[in-house]
């Protein structure tokens, strides 16, 4: 397993206890986290990759229990073994698509020694994303939102984390992008062996998934 | 992470910019202030050697040294020629050399003297006044010229002056009837000297031959001064003189028998002694300086921190980013700190770039004008050590905003979105 979730609960002050349900993630696995607005899903996301500290619950990821490690450690889980991309892509405007990928790995080590030749690993996931060189060279406001979207992507598999995070990574294409968006993201995984969980409150999305797990109860 | 706080930092050049140049011209008119101080000290300090006491008519110290070495000020009054001849029969007196003072050429100031002043009269730890061209007194139109003079109005050997009555402010009336003749040229010296018009006393004396209450009955044009006895251009009285002791031990001793010479009153001042008074008044002026001096460096610094806090707001967005794609708090902090390293080295740089600038651009108009030598150099280790001083001053403010940063990533995630 690459990650395990059980018996996770978060509250925030003067709020309802969000209560997550237990589940595991193999490697190469596609999951959709599916949830209607405000029922936790960027909860989730940030205690996943440890940037909210564990309340109630177990969160194990690559076999390191979250609860044994402190702010600094979970900083490294993060940036060694996860890859995430936001709903809103947030892109570093003043950096070029290239820089922007290149970034991906920037603090992680294990993720820096896997890659041999820089170069030639951001050409193969480009490729594999359908973005062209001139395209990364750009500077980010000069590209599409299909463009920056795949940028977003090559920066999250950069390095080959072992599980990707995408928030709504669909919300703002049509549903034919989307189609393509999921087909192209699933088979840049697939080489990789790399496991994906995607929040998304659109169950149409579920037929490009292996499991689907829904969220949304509170106490 | 240099790279990413540099590519954060050209998104902001502009503010950027104007902080880094805030930053450089507050620094520049630090060390610019201090180097121009350092100067004027040094050019007071290393502009008498060798002289052990000034004689002048009863007066304060400081006044009569100003007026008789840096030629600031106006003398109000003289002591007789009988009265030097008195003090040079003192054991312990090696040598006297008088100067007589009031008559100026375009600005220059006239100091009559004897060829010995050449000699005996040192500078700079004891170098002596060197002839770039000719030499000294030998007859009586003769005139010497410092080197400043000779820059400024183009001089040469054998080229006639004429010297005026006074200051030559207002309706100073000129010498016309006798003209000097450049006789000879100092090398600079980065003293008052430069800005000197050596003439002898009898050339001086001959030059007032005739003048009464501001004005000349006499002209020297009808008289042929061939006829003139030698005893008629000896001096009556002088300015002041310089003392040479030939037993320092005696200094004391001496200024005490001088200052209490029956016949006239008279001072004896120890130029060590009065520098050192003088720097202690103009100390407390320099400290309100260089606190000011400070003041502005730190506004400067609270700008630069001012700036990194206002800008924290909108690169929320960037910091999110990082903390999400695995940078620590430490990392994102960093960058404010190799931010704020930067603009600060940038600022050192430009200032350190500046100051030489504006020193060799100046160092002309500031020599010939304000008879201040500035140091051509690029930086020297008092300086540096304030630099080094306000980089650290400028790397500990940040860290507010550095802290600042850390706290609010801390909770920085998803939400960002």
């Amino acid at each position: 397993m690459i990650l395990e979730v059980s018996s996770l609960k978060y509250q925030y002050p003067s709020e309802k206890i969000l209560k997550f349900p237990d589940f595991n993630v193999s490697p190469g696995e596609r999951i959709l986290l599916v949830g209607s607005s405000g029922s936790g899903k960027s909860t989730l996301l940030n205690l996943l990759s440890g940037v909210l500290p564990l309340q109630v619950g177990t969160i194990s990821l690559a076999g390191k229990d979250f609860s044994t490690l402190s702010s600094r450690q979970l900083d490294q889980i993060r940036a060694d073994h996860i890859g995430i991309i936001f709903q809103s892509l947030n892109l570093i405007p003043y950096l070029s698509g290239y820089d922007n990928i290149i970034l991906g790995p920037q603090f992680s080590r294990i993720r820096k020694a896997r890659i041999m030749n820089i170069e030639k690993e951001i050409m193969d996931i480009a490729e594999r994303l359908g973005l062209k060189e001139f395209e990364m060279r750009r500077s980010i406001v000069g590209l599409s939102v299909g463009q920056q979207q795949r940028v977003a992507v090559a920066r999250a598999l950069l390095g080959r984390p072992e599980l990707i995070l995408a928030d709504e990574p669909t919300s703002a294409l049509d549903p034919f992008t989307s189609r393509l968006f999921l087909e192209e993201l699933g088979s840049a995984v697939d080489s990789a062996n790399q496991a994906i969980l995607v929040v998304s409150h659109d169950q149409v999305l579920e037929p490009f998934f292996d499991r689907v797990i829904h969220i949304g109860d509170r106490i | 992470m240099i790279k990413l706080a540099i590519a954060s930092m050209r998104a902001r050049t502009v503010p950027i910019i104007l902080v880094v140049i805030t930053l450089m011209t507050s620094m520049a008119l630090l060390i610019g202030a201090e180097r121009l101080q350092e100067a004027i000290k040094n050019g007071f300090n290393e502009s008498l050697s060798g002289v052990d006491l000034v004689i002048g008519p009863r007066s304060s110290g400081i006044e009569m040294l100003l007026y008789t070495v840096f030629h600031l000020g106006r003398p109000t009054k003289n002591i007789t020629i009988q009265t030097i001849e008195d003090l040079e029969n003192i054991t312990e007196v090696d040598w006297v050399v008088p100067i007589a003072l009031g008559d100026s050429h375009k600005g220059f100031r006239v100091i009559a003297t004897t060829s010995d002043y050449f000699q005996k009269v040192k500078y700079r730890g004891g170098q002596s006044l060197i002839f770039q061209k000719g030499a000294a007194f030998n007859k009586v139109s003769d005139v010497i010229l410092g080197s400043a003079v000779v820059k400024k109005l183009g001089y040469q050997i054998g080229s006639s002056i004429f010297v005026t009555h006074g200051s030559g402010n207002g309706l100073a009336k000129t010498h016309d009837d006798f003209a000097f003749s450049v006789s000879g040229i100092l090398e600079p010296t980065g003293t008052p000297s430069d800005h000197a018009v050596f003439v002898s006393l009898e050339g001086y004396e001959l030059i007032h031959l005739g003048w009464g209450n501001g004005s000349k009955t006499l002209s020297l044009k009808n008289i042929d001064l061939t006829t003139i006895p030698p005893a008629i251009l000896k001096p009556k009285t002088i300015t002041a003189a310089y003392l040479g002791l030939s037993s320092k031990l005696e200094l004391f001793r001496v200024a005490k028998v001088i200052r209490e010479y029956p016949e006239e009153a008279v001072s004896a001042v120890i130029p060590g002694l009065v520098l050192a008074e003088l720097w202690s008044i103009i100390g407390k002026v320099d400290k309100v300086f260089k606190v000011l001096n400070w003041l502005i460096i730190g506004i400067s610094i609270i700008g630069m921190i001012t700036m990194t806090i206002t800008s924290l707001d909108s690169r929320t967005r960037e910091m999110s980013i990082l903390r999400a794609i695995g940078a620590s708090p430490k990392h994102l902090s960093s960058l404010v700190l190799i931010e704020s390293l930067f603009i600060s080295c940038v600022a050192i740089i430009g200032a350190i770039v500046l100051v030489a600038t504006i020193t060799w651009v100046s160092k002309d108009f500031v020599s010939t004008d304000l008879g201040v030598e500035l140091n051509m150099n690029w930086i020297n280790a008092n300086e540096l050590g304030t630099l080094c001083i306000i980089l650290l001053a400028g790397m500990g403010a940040s860290f507010l905003p550095a802290m600042m940063v850390y706290r609010r990533s801390l909770h920085e995630g998803f939400r960002a979105n």
